[in-house]
């Protein structure tokens, strides 16, 4: 299995950015610093994401699942990533379509299970590493040896969703470097190409998903302002709207709906839309039924809700950046479903401009990804580019009444931490229930459950005499960590919030040495080998440090570093991982109090640098834009409609 | 709040600032600390700067917030916005009656799907809310600080009424 390959010593590793799309997914990679999408053996770049479970067990992926749907419409997953993260009563499991799904079982995770040939059961996250799995090994056909993944998400995927993406990672056998937002992906790739500073919105209309993401590029920090969007929006719903007229007109009830019906007509439907780009009305033929024609007219009136559903995402985005359209420099359109000239046009309107769309809207994703994933593998490009991102739902904790008492708000940027004080409601009270949610209501009910747990053992007090203290933490992956600590007592309880849809670690771990043909072995041949870059990474910037900033240190300092330092060399160059582990820590340990003088010294200096360069810098910057509007003249159209 | 919000930001306390002044401090000071740039450091100071980040963002978040930004002037002036058992102060009961009124009228709205007038009384709550943000902007200017409480709690009613009407808004359109 792949594993064993990534230890082969003879090739560099090599990072990759991967989009992994509702309709299709795609491998890049950075080669003469410039981003590139990766081919498989037929020239194609867009993996279909699609998966099918054949009889006799065989997976198939990509193109030739894609064929295999209409014989296998209950056995072939299509448009996987609509069911990442979401619970097994989610509306979403009853939208049309041909799948089959197990109700979850009692006392088992809340988990989408589709049932595939063979009885045999899997999860959208099994699914999902499936594709990755192919993604990799196109990528290893072509750089022998990969590294570590930098994988996309819709801006607005809550933190099951990302947790879910994750997963399906690690099952697959890749290290994830970063999960980053795909408008901020694409505007990476657009940043960089055009070199230009200024606020930008991104409108990403992918097969299954809509994010909206308002941003600042300036020098090479590409902030995010605002975010917002649907995560059950996208290309397929255009689809089921024709699908649904089609079955109308075709005098089909639900009651005469097979699966294989509903997914030639899903197909035909797609058809259509795609025709719907250059021409101004289709015969869409359904095999074995009469014809239905649709005109762009009539196909512009079924998508408009869904064009208007965008429409309140991007105001609120502006608002939430402060900002009218008009003070906007330019739109970037990314997705598939961009392509459709109603979309245009409504994104026109909605922004007074016309949009931008000059890099592939296909493929702009993963290009960004691609950027992102060389900058944080690489050590020297990463001065030049940095991403700073948001979250895209606010977070909070239930109090009295079902009502939410938001900690985080939605836009904060990450990483990022908060902490609020409550208090018990009933004497005697000994233990509180936390419960974490996501979203943007006031109740409760109304907004998505991350986690529940108690803290438990508190001695009884009075009502309002007890001080629970709750932290949230979200790292810059977008994932949620939550703290609970009782002050008076001291009783603390941790929680990484995962375990009611996602699958824990414990699973994973064993689906991987399933996978393994020498499991633990091979394991700890790879935790060695880890360590031991991390040594020598570790070792680099300490003595970097010390000669960067040898005045911070104090009478007596220098030595035990230095010691350490030589401990830590003896360690890597022998074969105990753990004995390499231990002395990276002992080196953490007497490096403390000198990392924190050097932090300070940097945090002085970018204060400082910033009052003296603030007039020239944003002269600079003026002219940046101005200089970007006389280059650009009229925006271009786009073309390449499929 | 532990730290002082406007001074991490390299700012004189203050409700009316120069948010893009602010905005491009935290943008150079993230260009410095953010973890991104510490991927080849070691622990210790890959901990040192993730802390730094997490104080600087947090910063930014309370300063980019009239709201929150407020509540920091509030506190560094020594004023409570809470009591004891962490409520808020009571606000002007004729004002609470007048929120009732147009709450009503938004959920009226909302029952008859009127989109139109649901937007329509948004936009008076937002015009009325800049209107309280000038106010403040004025009175904390003047040191009246500890006067502000109960003002600030408007712009909280403000608030959650437009976040109701967007919520709204998702719920009708969709």
């Amino acid at each position: 299995m792949a594993l064993f390959e990534i230890f082969d010593p003879k090739a560099p590793a090599r990072p990759i950015g991967i989009d992994l799309g509702t309709t299709n997914s795609l491998v890049a990679h950075v080669t003469h610093e410039r981003p590139a999408v990766i081919a498989d053996c037929d020239r194609e770049v867009l993996v279909p994401s699609v998966v099918a479970y054949l009889p006799g067990g065989e997976v198939v992926v990509g193109r030739r699942a894609a064929r295999l749907a209409s014989e296998y419409p209950r056995d072939t997953i299509v448009s996987v990533k609509r069911f990442m993260g979401r619970g097994a009563s989610d509306p979403e499991t009853r939208r049309l379509g041909p799948y089959q799904f197990v109700d979850a079982a009692e006392g088992a995770a809340n988990t989408v299970r589709f049932k595939v040939q063979g009885d045999r059961v899997v999860t959208p996250v099994e699914v999902s590493a499936e594709i990755l799995r192919v993604l990799k090994q196109q990528a290893e056909d072509e750089l022998r040896h990969v590294g570590g993944a930098v994988i996309t998400v819709p801006a607005y995927f809550d933190d099951a969703q990302r947790q879910a993406t994750r997963d399906a990672a690690r099952l697959a056998g890749l290290e994830v470097l970063r999960l980053i937002n795909e408008p901020t992906a694409a505007a990476l790739a657009y940043g960089l190409e055009k070199k230009q500073n200024g606020t930008f919105a991104v409108y990403d209309l992918g097969g299954g998903t809509f994010d909206v993401t308002v941003l600042v590029l300036d020098d090479g920090v590409f902030q995010v302002r605002s975010t917002g969007g649907d995560s059950a929006l996208g290309g397929d719903d255009m689809d089921r709207a024709i699908a649904h007229e089609l079955l109308a007109a075709l005098g089909f009830d639900a009651s005469r709906q097979t699966p294989q019906l509903v997914r030639l007509v899903l197909d035909e439907a797609r058809q259509a839309k795609h025709t719907l780009t250059t021409q101004p009305s289709v015969e869409a033929e359904v095999p074995g039924q009469q014809r239905v024609a649709v005109t762009r007219a009539r196909f512009e009136e079924l998508i408009r809700p869904l064009l208007e559903r965008t429409g309140v995402a991007c105001r609120r985005a502006l608002k939430d950046a402060g900002l009218r359209p008009e003070e906007l420099d330019g739109v970037i359109l990314v997705g598939g479903s961009t392509r459709v000239p109603a979309v245009r046009e409504y994104v026109a309107k909605l922004f007074h401009r016309e949009p931008l769309g000059d890099i592939d809207p296909d493929q702009v994703v993963a290009l960004g990804a691609a950027v992102q994933a060389d900058l944080l593998a690489g050590d020297g490009r990463s001065d030049e580019v940095l991403l700073l991102d948001v979250i895209p739902l606010s977070l909070g904790i239930e109090v009295g009444g079902g009502v939410v008492d938001k900690v985080l708000p939605r836009n904060s940027t990450i990483p990022c931490s908060a902490k609020a004080t409550y208090t018990t409601q009933e004497d005697r009270q000994t233990g509180f229930e936390v419960h974490v949610v996501q979203g943007e209501r006031e109740m409760v009910a109304d907004n998505r459950s991350l986690a529940r747990f108690t803290l438990k053992g508190i001695p009884p007090m009075p009502a309002g005499m007890a001080r629970l203290e709750v932290t949230f933490q979200v790292d810059a992956d977008g994932l949620l960590g939550v703290n609970a600590k009782e002050l008076t007592t001291g009783i603390e309880q941790t929680v990484s919030v995962t375990p009611s849809y996602g699958l824990d670690d414990a699973s994973v771990e064993r689906m991987l040495l399933d996978a393994l043909d020498h499991g633990e072995d091979d394991l700890g041949r790879r935790r060695l080998a880890e360590n031991r870059v991390d040594a020598r990474r570790i070792l680099r910037a300490t003595r970097k440090a010390l000669a960067q900033d040898a005045d911070l240190l104090e009478a007596g300092e220098r030595e035990p570093v230095v010691q350490a330092c030589a401990a830590l060399d003896q360690a890597a160059a022998g074969d105990d991982a753990s004995a390499v582990h231990s002395r990276i820590e002992a080196l953490d340990e007497v490096t403390r109090a000198f990392a924190g003088r050097r932090m300070n010294r940097a945090i002085a200096r970018a204060i400082e640098g910033r009052r003296v360069d603030a007039v020239e810098k944003s002269v600079d910057h003026a002219k940046g834009i101005e200089a970007a509007h006389a280059t650009q003249g009229p925006l271009p159209s786009v073309g390449g409609v499929s | 709040m532990t730290v002082n919000p406007f001074a991490t930001l390299g700012l004189a306390p203050s409700f009316d600032l120069d948010l893009a002044a602010a905005e491009k401090t935290h943008r150079e000071l993230s260009r410095t600390l953010h973890p991104d740039r510490f991927v080849a450091a070691g622990a210790s100071e890959r901990r040192a700067a993730l802390t730094k980040a997490v104080e600087v963002n947090e910063a930014w978040r309370v300063v980019r917030d009239p709201i929150r930004r407020a509540e920091a002037l509030l506190e560094l002036a020594g004023a409570t916005t809470e009591d004891e058992g962490g409520r808020r102060p009571d606000t002007d009961p004729e004002f609470l009656m007048e929120m009732l009124e147009q709450r009503e009228a938004l959920a009226e709205a909302k029952q008859a799907k009127d989109l139109a007038r649901v937007r329509a009384l948004a936009g008076a709550i937002e015009t009325r809310s800049r209107s309280v943000e000038g106010t403040l902007a004025v009175r904390f200017a003047r040191g009246e600080a500890a006067t502000l409480v109960g003002t600030l709690s408007e712009l909280r009613f403000y608030r959650r009424f437009l976040d109701e009407v967007s919520a709204i808004e998702d719920d009708l359109v969709a």
